[in-house]
Order: C-alpha cells, then structure tokens, then sequence
C-alpha cells in the first residue's frame, strides 16, 4: 500500500516535471539553445498565475492560458530580438547568455514581487480523494491531467500541423527548412515562444501544487535538463515518460533513503543513462 | 624574453607586491580573485582548449579542498601534506571517471560532470571522516600573506602551463579535438589519452587551489566546499576573457569580479542585474572573448563589433 501511494505520488509529481522539461526540450531540439533561464521562465509564469488568482480572482486554472499567452508574447521577443543575434555561436555563448538573462530575470522578480514565498491557495487546495486506501490530492490530479494535455497537445501541434513540420524540419536541416521556405527568424522566434508558454503554464501548475520564490529558477532548470535528456529532445510524449521516471524514482528515493537523496537519484540515474547509451548522445551531440 | 611577455609579468610583480602596499579589505579581495582567476585558468585547460564544458571542476576543488581538512582536522597532519593528498584525490578521480564521462560529448558531458558533482557531495555529507553534513573546522592561522602569495604562485603556474600547452603538440592536439574530434582521430591524435591528461592537469590546479582556499577559511562543509555555482563562475569567467587563450580566463576573472565587487558596493541592491546585463552584452558583442575584442579592435576597429554579431546572428 506505501509503495502504491508513492507511486501514485511520483506519477502525478512527475507529470509536472515532464510539462516543466517540455518547452526546454523543444528550444534545445529546435534551436540548439540549452536555456539556462528555462526555470526563470517557469518562475514568471507562476507568478502570472498568482497574481492574476489573488489580484483579479480568476481561478488559476483558468488564468494559465492567460498566463500562456503573456509568456508566448514575452518569448517571442526575447528571441526575436536578443537570442537571435547570437544564436549560431559556439555552445557555450548560448549557455552563456541564457545564465545572463536568468540572472537578470531573477533580480526583476525579486525586485518586482519580493522574496516572499508565494503559493496559489484556490479553495479546493487542500481537498483529497481517497481510492482503495490511496490518497490522492485533488489539485495535484487535475495539474497533472493539465500537464497530459499541454504535451498531446504539443505533440498534435508538432506532427499535425503545417508549423509543427517547418519546427521539425528546421530541427533536422536549417539550410534545407529555408529552402523550403521556412522563415527561420520567425520561426525561431514562434519555438522560442510556444517554450516559453509551456514553461509558464508547469509555473502556474506548480505554484499550485508547491511555493514558488524568485529563486526556484535554478532548481527546475536543472531538474528540467536532467529530464529532457532522458527523455530525448525529438518527442513530447517521451519528454513526459522522462519526468514520470524522476518523479517516481525521486518519491522513492526521498522515501527509502531520506530526503537529501532525491536529487543525488535524479543525477545519479542521468550519469548511469548517459554512460550506458553512449551512441545514442554521440549521435545527438 | 619578448616583450609579449612584459605587460603580463609587470602585472606579476605588481600583484605581488600587494600585501605590502595594500590592506585588509584588498587583501581579502584579492585572495578570492587570485582563487577564481586559477580556478578559470584551470577550467581553460580542459573547457577552453578541447570545448568539453566541464561542470565538474567544482568536484575537483572541492576534493582539494577535503583532503587538506580531513588531513588537517582528523589526523593533525602538516598542511602540505594535505595539500599532496588532495591534489592526489582529486587527480585518481580524474582519471577514474574520465574514461567513462569523456566519452560523452557536448551538454552530454556537461550535465554528467554536473551529476558527479551532486553526487561527490551526497557521499562526502555522509562519510564520517568528513564531518558529514556538518563540516570541519581547520586550525586557525593568521598568515593572509602567505595564501595570497601561495594563490598567485598557483595562478602564475596554471598560466605557464597553459602557455606552454597553447604551443606545444599536446595543445594542437587539444584543439583538432574542440574542432573537429573525429578528423582529429583520424589524423593520428589519441584523443583519449589527450583527453583525460587535460582533465587530470585541470584537476590537479583545481585541487590545489581548494586545498589553498580551505586553510584560509579555516571551515569547510559540502555545500561550499562542491558548489556548482562556483563552477558556473569559472565558466563564466573564462569564456568572458577568451576560451583557449593564455590570458583570457585571468584577465575575465580580473574583470568581471571586480566589477562585481564594485557594483556590490556602490549599488548593492542593483549588483546582479548589471553583473547578467554585463554577461548578455559581452556575450552579443564579443562571443569570441575579451581576448579576441582586443585583438580585433586594434586590426579593424569599431567595425569588429558589427561584424562578430553579423557573423552569428541569425
């Protein structure tokens, strides 16, 4: 019964990270950036959430495609006006730059919100339903089922739609995507956006679900990149399987071993991973 | 001895001098940055000359930085000694881990040298000899002098061998493989071999410096002792001055702390927005490092600048 419930946990906890290494996966897949601002990103949107649930009285989950919208917008620009002018260079300028920008996010949020930890208390918060003597929390349930549909619905856009081909194809082949007639500054800047959206959306959801300061940055930059390697950069649905495998090993982990651990696990099994399928990251590097 | 050398060891010497002309504000200054400009150059060796972003250079240190404090703190002996043992530490994991992680490449190799640093420290916060979570605490010197002096003799060695890597065949070596690893197996490099000397030499200075840095705080815990943000610095600081450069990673870390410094003095609150604004316009203006600005402002000017962001914008 104990090891159903921390599954249940891990699942529901680890769907979150999966939204959460969603829109990292595609800007790095895409447009060959590792952003290391992506948790940055996360941050905003959860504060957008917020605010928009305390100031204007919107039910957070009806506030995350506003919240989705604003972050596109925010995106958009960012890349079409700052990232797109560096973003051919070596590797390390892209990390490099993206460390900037989150350094900068960080002190506007602290700056503009206080350091004050902030949680998205909606009336239901602490509701609970019990199954065959497994708990399970209400608003965990519903941001997961909210993180499933982002990533179908990501999934739908990428191989369905006409803009999801120009976005796979310019991931494979820039100079090739351009022949066709992809307009890669635009583009470039629509993935950077949809990223941005996606991280704003995992904000909202995880103000609901755990505290959100403006330094919870870096934490989920580093549990998003940890993710979408595991998942692969190529498909969403896989992004999420990777988040459900850190979730789950992650509640385990704090279980069993003690809460100091969960974070060694999650690295631990990367390390383990990437040692293992060494052709697979030869390929992709 | 040319005169490219000149300016470099004028600044030696006046850097030297300092203990004897500055006080103690400058020294404490001055300490950090002689810590972090080695520990840049020591990341150049690896991170500059092969493009293996390493993020587990922080691992290094702060092998170095356990070996002189379990040393010192559990078996009372001398502070060399210590020293020794954890350039020794930190140089057998070097090589033990760099068979397996050096095979990876790119953000692949970068996030695995991350891993191992999480995992260095969940072992060290465990271990009985090491204090666990809680730490050690060395005996307490007053000899400022001295770890200035010993930090600025360790800068002034990493930045030899870097000059004498950056002309030597070892060094070619190095650079075929930032440039093209494949092409440069073929040509008959064994980038292996190369590979993980250059992890262990950048190892060895990482540990050093730790060791060093350990006795002067006199407390050491796994938090600080293997901080990745520590690592972050060294990245930042290296690829600011120049990747691959002689001087760059030195002159990056000289720079950008003491705007640091300045800035969080002068306007506290406003520190790190103007330290990553700085980042942002140095990385859009000069991707290539403040070494190559330099370089290429004296050979064609302003229109430098117009040309390196031409040249990777989209």
């Amino acid at each position: 019964m104990l090891f159903a419930q921390i599954l249940v946990n891990g699942v529901l906890l680890g769907g979150l990270y999966g939204l959460m290494a969603l829109g990292m996966a595609l800007v790095w897949g895409v447009l060959n950036i590792v952003n290391l601002a992506h948790g940055a990103l996360i941050m905003l949107g959860g504060y957008a959430v917020y605010f928009l649930f305390t100031g204007a009285g919107i039910d957070p989950f009806a506030a995350l495609p506003m919240a989705m919208t604003g972050m596109f917008c925010f995106g958009y620009l960012l890349q079409r006006l700052l990232l797109n002018l560096i973003v051919r260079s070596a590797l390390l300028n892209t990390l490099l730059i993206s460390f900037g920008l989150d350094v900068v996010l960080t002190y506007v949020a602290q700056w503009a919100f206080t350091a004050d930890f902030r949680a998205i208390n909606p009336s239901y918060a602490g509701a609970n339903i019990t199954l065959a003597g497994i708990t399970v929390p209400l608003a965990r349930l519903a941001a997961f089922a909210v993180a499933l549909l982002l990533a179908g619905l990501l999934w739908l856009l990428l191989n369905r739609t006409r803009l999801g081909r120009a976005i796979r194809a310019t991931a494979q082949n820039l100079v090739a995507a351009r022949l066709y007639g992809v307009e890669p500054r635009q583009l470039y800047a629509v993935t950077f956006g949809i990223g941005a959206a996606l991280a704003g959306a995992a904000g909202g959801l995880y103000g609901v679900v755990a505290q959100i300061t403006p330094y919870v940055g870096t934490s989920l930059t580093a549990k998003s990149f940890v993710i979408a390697i595991i998942g692969g950069l190529d498909n969403p649905l896989s992004v999420v399987l990777g988040g459900l495998v850190i979730g789950i090993a992650e509640s385990a982990a704090s279980l069993y071993l003690g809460p100091t651990y969960a974070d060694v696990i999650s690295f631990g099994l990367l390390v383990l991973i990437l040692v293992a399928r060494p052709a697979r990251s030869l390929r992709m590097a | 001895m040319s005169s490219r050398w000149g300016v470099p060891l004028l600044g030696a010497a006046l850097l030297g001098a300092v203990p004897w002309i500055g006080d103690e504000t400058m020294m404490q200054f001055g300490i950090y940055l002689l810590l972090v400009a080695a520990l840049a150059q020591a990341w150049n060796i690896l991170g500059g000359f092969t493009g293996y972003a390493s993020f587990g250079n922080s691992t290094f240190y702060g092998l170095g930085v356990y070996g002189t404090a379990i040393a010192m703190a559990q078996f009372d002996l001398p502070f060399w000694v210590g020293l020794v043992l954890g350039a020794i530490l930190a140089m057998l994991c070097a090589l033990l881990i760099g068979l397996p992680i050096l095979r990876l490449r790119g953000p692949y190799f970068a996030i695995a040298t991350l891993g191992l640093n999480a995992a260095l420290s969940a072992l060290v916060a465990n271990l009985d000899i090491a204090g666990r979570n809680i730490g050690l605490i060395l005996p307490l010197t007053r000899h400022d002098v001295l770890f200035y002096e010993g930090l600025l003799a360790l800068l002034l060695a990493a930045t030899l061998a870097v000059a004498w890597i950056s002309s030597s065949r070892f060094g070619m070596g190095l650079i075929a493989i930032r440039e093209d690893e494949d092409a440069a197996a073929v040509m008959g490099v064994d980038t292996t071999l190369y590979k993980i000397a250059a992890l262990v030499l950048s190892s060895l200075f990482s540990a050093l410096a730790g060791g060093i840095y350990a006795y002067y705080v006199t407390f050491i815990d796994p938090a600080s002792a293997f901080d990745p943000k520590l690592n972050v610095q060294m990245v930042i600081m290296a690829v600011f001055g120049g990747p691959g450069t002689v001087l760059g990673p030195v002159v990056g870390a000289f720079i950008l702390y003491s705007i640091y410094q300045a800035l969080a003095s002068s306007i506290s609150t406003a520190a790190a927005l103007f330290y990553g604004v700085v980042i942002i316009l140095a990385v859009i203006f000069m991707p290539k490092g403040l070494v190559d600005l330099g370089w290429g402002l004296r050979r064609m000017g302003p229109r430098y600048l117009l040309e390196t962001v031409r040249q990777y914008r989209l």
